[in-house]
């Protein structure tokens, strides 16, 4: 569904790389995880995926880039919307504002779409249902919670019916109980509408949970490509400035001190570190 | 936090009316107010005409105390003003050098009167009609629709921005950066105050411009729209009828036909 | 055309919306700050000076309605060519080198007061017969005092308080603008 060939990008005036020489593939509705240390080029890639790059943000590009069979280098934004989702840290900043209540700002998309008014009825009230928003419905955008807003910047986009859906941590500026909010949408939408999806994200052990597969990202290019057990506890990660996650590195520290593993894999979740000190000895 | 707009649900008739037809009302009566010649009839039109609409809209209380609210200040500077510096022969109250005159006085309550009529047709319009509903009847009409999405947004987005502007000042103020105290002290506190909202806001533009253009903001194409407004044909031909009255009153005017 | 189309990128079209609840939030916040300045007009500069003197006009003509529009000021609609002139005037001050030194930014605010205060005085004096209903009536009545008519006193309080807040608006502008990166800037202008 996503295609990477020797995929360079560099931003205007810059004479480094945001993005240096990847290449990657990702399956039809596989869920993926981004991750990598600031500054490693998680959003640029984000952006590059939706065609924000080239058609936004300017400048040289090299190799190979196809999402749902569309070279985006060759589209257009117009094109591309409807088809690319993209989802964003701040949901102040990707509410529209024009729009009233929240069945109005999740229907704009549809609008600009031009896609009739029954299928735009239809399509919102099973989003906001899909979100848990059908309540908020008539609700300004902006009496909202933190979570309810990045779940209505999410069903804005969903409402589009895209076949791939981008995300950059869209969690960062939520509580706990927001980002299990998100997290529950889009296991559901991988499992029934089988959306591809591609999740930048720091929180690793909600990777480890959802995501079949994880790329990692330094400098702009691409370490490490696999599944979450393997990629997330390689100690790789942790020198390019990625923290473990807790399990990971208590286990770690464990060993350090003499505790003697019959695993030879490092835990990542605490279901994980359970199993994985029942099996320790000292 | 709400939207900051003077509009106010109610289930009334007139709030029922399409968004032009409401447009029509108040542009008729503010072409009214402006033009008719004696201060008299122009009353009237805020008592005879306005009161009433806004008495059937359901929203009387609050468009008397806006309207009030508005006009007072007003009606105090241009009674002292026009009062004591218009000219005229009837003296009324002798100040030293200053006299408060009758025509000085009836030229006050003219443009009190007139001010009154234009500045409450528009809260009328403004408690009775929803902005979004007011910009999408535009919007259909032909206007642009980035100038919807201007206004609307602008008009959402006004609360967290006065929010951010409170949290600043308060940080600021927590640092020692005097804003009480004398005038140079309180200008020079207004740099680092205003600095940081401006270019924080200008920093957070690109999202707000990749979210729009992820939602197809500038696809070629026609759109569709998921409400609808209601019109009638009596309400078209009411407002046809309200620009040939309002054409009228102008051309009565410009001509000399109305005098008092 | 080809001028007009590069000032309403979307990256504009987003500035505006913004530039405007500017004018309203730090307008609101000067009003409790005891200075005798307004700076309700500094997201318009912004615009004008960021963008360019048509997104500048647009940028003032849609503010006064929005000022109306939120009941905080209804009588701003008055003043729409006047806001919008202002937008206008601080794009087209981006010819020259108008925002490149403090000291310019400065005499193009005071230029643009003036040409502003001009440009209100007949609004006040035969829309509102002279006052605006706030503080800067005691001038006008200071003015009357003297001998002027009601436009020359509406002109005098203009050109007395006007300059002053459009200096230091500019001059505030012309801070943010040297704090911006330069690739940032031209893609505004989209020079
Ligand atoms: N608009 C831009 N112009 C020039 N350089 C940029 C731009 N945006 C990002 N960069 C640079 O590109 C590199 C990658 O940045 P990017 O924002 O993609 O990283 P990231 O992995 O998303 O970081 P974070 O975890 O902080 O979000 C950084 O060196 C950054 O400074
Ligand atoms: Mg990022």
């Amino acid at each position: 569904m996503i295609r990477l060939e020797r995929f360079s990008f560099t931003y205007p005036g810059e004479d480094q790389p945001a993005l240096s020489d990847l290449s990657f593939e990702v399956p039809a509705g596989q869920f993926y995880g981004l991750v990598g240390p600031n500054g490693a080029g998680k959003s640029t890639l984000c952006y590059a995926l939706a065609g924000m790059i080239p058609h936004y943000f300017k400048g040289t590009l090299s190799g190979s880039l196809t999402v749902a069979e569309i070279d985006i280098a060759q589209s257009s934004l117009g094109e591309l919307a409807g088809t690319i989702g993209l989802v964003f840290q701040n949901p102040f900043n990707q509410i529209s504002g024009s729009r009233f209540s929240v069945r109005g700002e999740v229907a704009l998309g549809l609008e600009n779409l031009g896609v009739p008014r029954d299928q735009i009825t239809d399509q919102v009230d099973e989003t906001l249902e899909q979100s848990g928003l059908a309540d908020l419905g008539e609700r300004s955008p902006f009496a909202l919670s933190g979570g309810q807003q990045q779940r209505l910047a999410i069903a804005s986009i969903l409402v589009m019916q895209p076949a791939v859906l981008i995300l950059d941590e869209p969690t960062s500026q939520l509580d706990p109980v927001g980002t299990s909010e998100v997290y529950a949408l889009l296991h559901q939408l991988v499992g029934q509408h089988e959306t591809t999806v591609l999740i930048a994200e720091h929180k690793l052990e909600r990777l480890a949970e959802f995501t079949d597969n994880v790329l990692v990202l330094n400098q702009g290019r691409l370490l490490a490509n696999g599944p979450p057990k393997t990629v997330l506890t390689d100690p790789l990660i942790e020198e390019i400035g990625v923290q473990p996650t807790r399990y990971t590195q208590a286990a770690r520290q464990a060993r350090a001190r003499g505790l003697i593993l019959k695993k030879d894999e490092f835990p990542l979740t605490l279901q994980d570190a359970q199993e994985f000190f029942d099996d320790a000895a000292v | 936090m709400s939207t900051p707009t003077l509009y106010l649900p109610r289930d009334s008739r007139l709030h029922h009316l399409h968004p032009l037809t409401k447009l029509a009302l108040i542009g008729l009566a503010i072409v009214a107010g402006a033009t008719l010649p004696v201060t008299l009839w122009v009353i009237a039109v805020y008592l005879l005409i306005l009161m009433p609409l806004a008495a059937w809209g359901k929203v009387l209380p609050a468009f008397l105390r806006s309207s009030l609210l508005l006009i007072w200040p007003f009606a105090l500077s241009l009674t002292l003003i026009q009062g004591f510096f218009a000219p005229g022969e009837h003296i009324l109250l002798q100040l030293g050098p200053l006299s408060l005159k009758l025509e000085g006085i009836q030229l006050a309550a003219d443009y009190t009167a007139r001010i009154l009529v234009w500045l409450s047709a528009v809260i009328l319009l403004m408690l009775i009609t929803r902005p979004d509903q007011l910009m999408l009847a535009l919007t259909e009409r032909g206007l642009p629709r980035q100038i919807g999405y201007i206004i609307l947004t602008a008009l959402q987005i006004i609360p967290r921005f006065q929010q951010r502007a409170e949290t600043i000042l308060d940080s600021q103020r927590a640092r020692g950066l005097e804003t009480e105290g004398n005038l140079v002290k309180r200008l020079r506190a207004l740099v680092p105050l205003v600095a940081p909202l401006i270019l924080s806001s200008i920093l957070e533009l690109d999202e707000r411009a990749i979210a729009l253009e992820a939602r197809g903001f500038t696809r070629a194409g026609p759109r569709t729209s998921l409400t609808t407004l209601k019109d009638t044909a009596p309400q078209s031909a009411f407002r046809w009828l309200s620009l040939i009255v309002m054409l009228l009153l102008i051309l009565a005017r410009a001509a000399g036909w109305m005098t008092a | 055309m080809d001028r007009l189309k590069r000032e309403f990128s979307t990256l504009t079209i987003v500035l505006i919306p913004v530039a405007i609840a500017l004018n309203i939030a730090i307008g609101t916040l000067v009003l409790n700050l005891k200075v005798p300045l307004y700076l309700d007009s500094i997201g318009t500069v912004l615009v004008g000076a960021l963008v360019g003197p048509w997104a500048g006009a647009v940028t003032g003509f849609l503010a006064s309605f929005v000022w109306t529009l939120t009941g905080l000021f209804p009588q701003a609609i008055a003043w729409v060519g006047v806001a919008a002139i202002i937008g206008a005037l601080a794009g087209a001050f981006r010819s020259g080198d108008w925002w490149e030194k403090w000291w310019k930014s400065i005499l193009a605010g005071l230029i643009t007061g003036v040409i502003a205060a001009i440009l209100s005085a007949p609004i006040a004096a035969y829309v509102f017969g002279g006052v605006t209903g706030s503080g800067t009536d005691a001038l006008v009545a200071l003015f009357r005092a003297t001998g002027l008519d009601m436009l020359g006193a509406n002109m005098a309080q203009g050109v007395v308080s006007d300059p002053i807040d459009k200096a230091v608006t500019f001059f505030i502008i012309w801070a943010i603008l040297r704090a911006l990166p330069g690739r940032l800037k031209a893609r505004f202008s989209g020079d």
